[in-house]
């Protein structure tokens, strides 16, 4: 079920919009002009997940380095700090452990979100 | 009861007095030891502050005609290298082992380098079951790498040892890293042994020095623990991959609760250490080893075997019997409290695949007298 959640304009660069969508409460993210949702809860503890800092993957080619990974959009959650890729919900220590992403796409200058399905599906 | 070949990481040799190392010694540090004049010697090894009530030896290891415990080879070979199928022994020095706990770097290298030869020379060349580790002086991790690197072409020096820890940091930080680069370069594991805070004041402990050895040897484990969390924590394991660890005398019952609080900080804390790319547990899995002394005693056997076995330590643990020391660990004692399917894994295959011993050598029986070199 596609569900508008606002203009694109209305989506701040790197922060996450709180949005209802169909009884489900899900972050909307803008960044670099891709769009990315995902449910409000973390699967750790069910923390409010999208309140969390985001940033690109923090990553170090060795020991002492620090760089950003712009490309891999990275939430945080601010309970435990649990970080989740939000491309797919995965948890950057383990695959099989994610958040729950759903779909997202931009038509006509409207923000649309698939509540009824999830992003981590491949037929999507 | 255990029968088979046995492989014992963590056997004390000692000397019986100073004598026996200063001649090790270069000239110049020969006179700088021995020239104080009525003044007496400079001390060869890190004062003890912390005195064990029964004292640090079996009452029994002390040899018939005289010496320290460990010291005499006979005695040892009498009261453990034929005392049971025992294949290979890692030597692991006697106070001498805390010899980077000296204020002076220099010194320390120099009787790193005299503790190898000595080690080399009094010991290896009587039985070709001893193998030694090599001691380096990680105040100067440079010089300390120099060392390793001349026992490179040396099969019988099999690991490299820190102990004491001379600069305050846990032993992942990156001064400590060419060490490391040595040791990973001429395929020898580093071994950390227990007491490897500060030997005597302070001790190894973590919150606040302590009063008694009571309370030290108890704590034993916490210095240990630091230094694992460091080698991962700095990426120790990412740098050198190739790289493999051996824990000493702290036991093994706390690994579990360690590495499952590491793992779920790694979860939370990642972004501070993005060089880190898998779980602490993953690292310790392949990285890993751990001696079997002192086996923690649970009320009932089975609650350590299943600690040991949610790691699955038992494909990693070593037998070590740390001969001459009060607490050691008997094999028959050891093999009643450990299943009886870990046995020939424990005392004797983990060891090989550590230190690259081909077991079907290792079970040969050749007499020593024949092969000693």
């Amino acid at each position: 079920m596609s569900i508008d959640v606002g203009p694109v304009a209305d989506f701040e660069e790197r922060r996450f919009r709180i949005v209802n969508a169909g009884g489900h409460e899900l972050g909307v993210l803008r960044w670099q002009d891709r769009f990315f949702a995902v449910h409000n809860r973390c699967p750790h503890q069910k923390g409010p997940l999208c309140l969390g800092i985001v940033s690109g993957r923090l990553v170090g080619s060795a020991p002492g380095s620090m760089e950003v990974d712009d490309d891999v959009p990275v939430v945080a959650c601010p309970w435990h700090g649990w970080e989740f890729d939000l491309e797919r919900g995965r948890a950057l220590w383990e695959e099989g452990y994610a958040a729950k992403v759903v779909p997202v796409r931009v038509e006509k200058g409207r923000v649309l979100v698939d509540v009824g399905r999830s992003a981590r599906d491949p037929a999507v | 009861m255990y029968s088979g070949p046995v492989i014992d990481g963590d056997v004390h040799h000692a000397r019986n007095n100073d004598a026996e190392l200063i001649e090790y010694l270069s000239r110049g540090w020969r006179e700088y030891v021995t020239g104080r004049g009525r003044a007496g010697m400079v001390p060869l090894t890190v004062q003890d502050g912390m005195p064990n009530p029964h004292g640090f030896m079996r009452a029994n290891t002390y040899p018939e005609g005289g010496g320290e415990p460990g010291a005499d080879y006979p005695t040892l070979r009498a009261q453990l290298l034929d005392a049971s199928d025992l294949r290979r022994a890692i030597l692991t020095f006697g106070d001498d082992s805390h010899l980077a706990g000296h204020h002076n770097p220099y010194f320390a290298n120099e009787l790193a380098r005299a503790c190898n030869d000595w080690s080399i020379e009094r010991w290896l060349t009587r039985d070709p079951r001893l193998a030694s580790s090599i001691m380096v002086g990680s105040q100067m991790p440079e010089v300390a790498a120099a060392e390793v690197r001349r026992h490179a072409t040396n099969p019988r020096m099999v690991q490299v040892m820190l102990v004491d820890n001379p600069l305050g940091y846990g032993f992942g930080h990156p001064i400590f890293h060419p060490i490391y680069e040595a040791a990973e370069e001429t395929g020898r594991p580093v071994a950390i042994h227990g007491g490897a805070g500060g030997w005597a004041n302070p001790s190894s402990t973590g919150g606040g020095s302590v009063n008694t050895y009571f309370e030290a040897h108890t704590l034993w484990p916490q210095a240990i623990q630091t230094h694992l969390v460091s080698f991962i924590a700095h990426g120790v394991f990412e740098k050198y991959p190739r790289l493999r660890l051996v824990l000493i005398e702290g036991g093994s019952a706390w690994i579990p609760s360690l590495l499952w609080r590491f793992d779920t900080e790694y979860k939370g804390l990642r972004r501070e250490v993005p060089w880190v790319k898998r779980l602490p547990s993953e690292y310790f899995a392949e990285h890993v080893w751990v001696s079997s002394q002192p086996l923690e005693i649970s009320p009932k056997r089975d609650q350590v075997i299943e600690l040991i076995r949610s790691m699955q330590l038992e494909d990693k643990l070593i037998y070590a019997s740390d001969y001459p020391h009060w607490d050691a660990d008997e094999i028959d004692y050891l093999s009643t409290r450990l299943p009886t399917e870990w046995h020939s894994r424990v005392f004797f295959d983990n060891a090989c695949r550590l230190y690259g011993w081909k077991p079907e050598e290792l079970k040969k029986r050749v007499p020593v007298e024949e092969r000693v070199t």
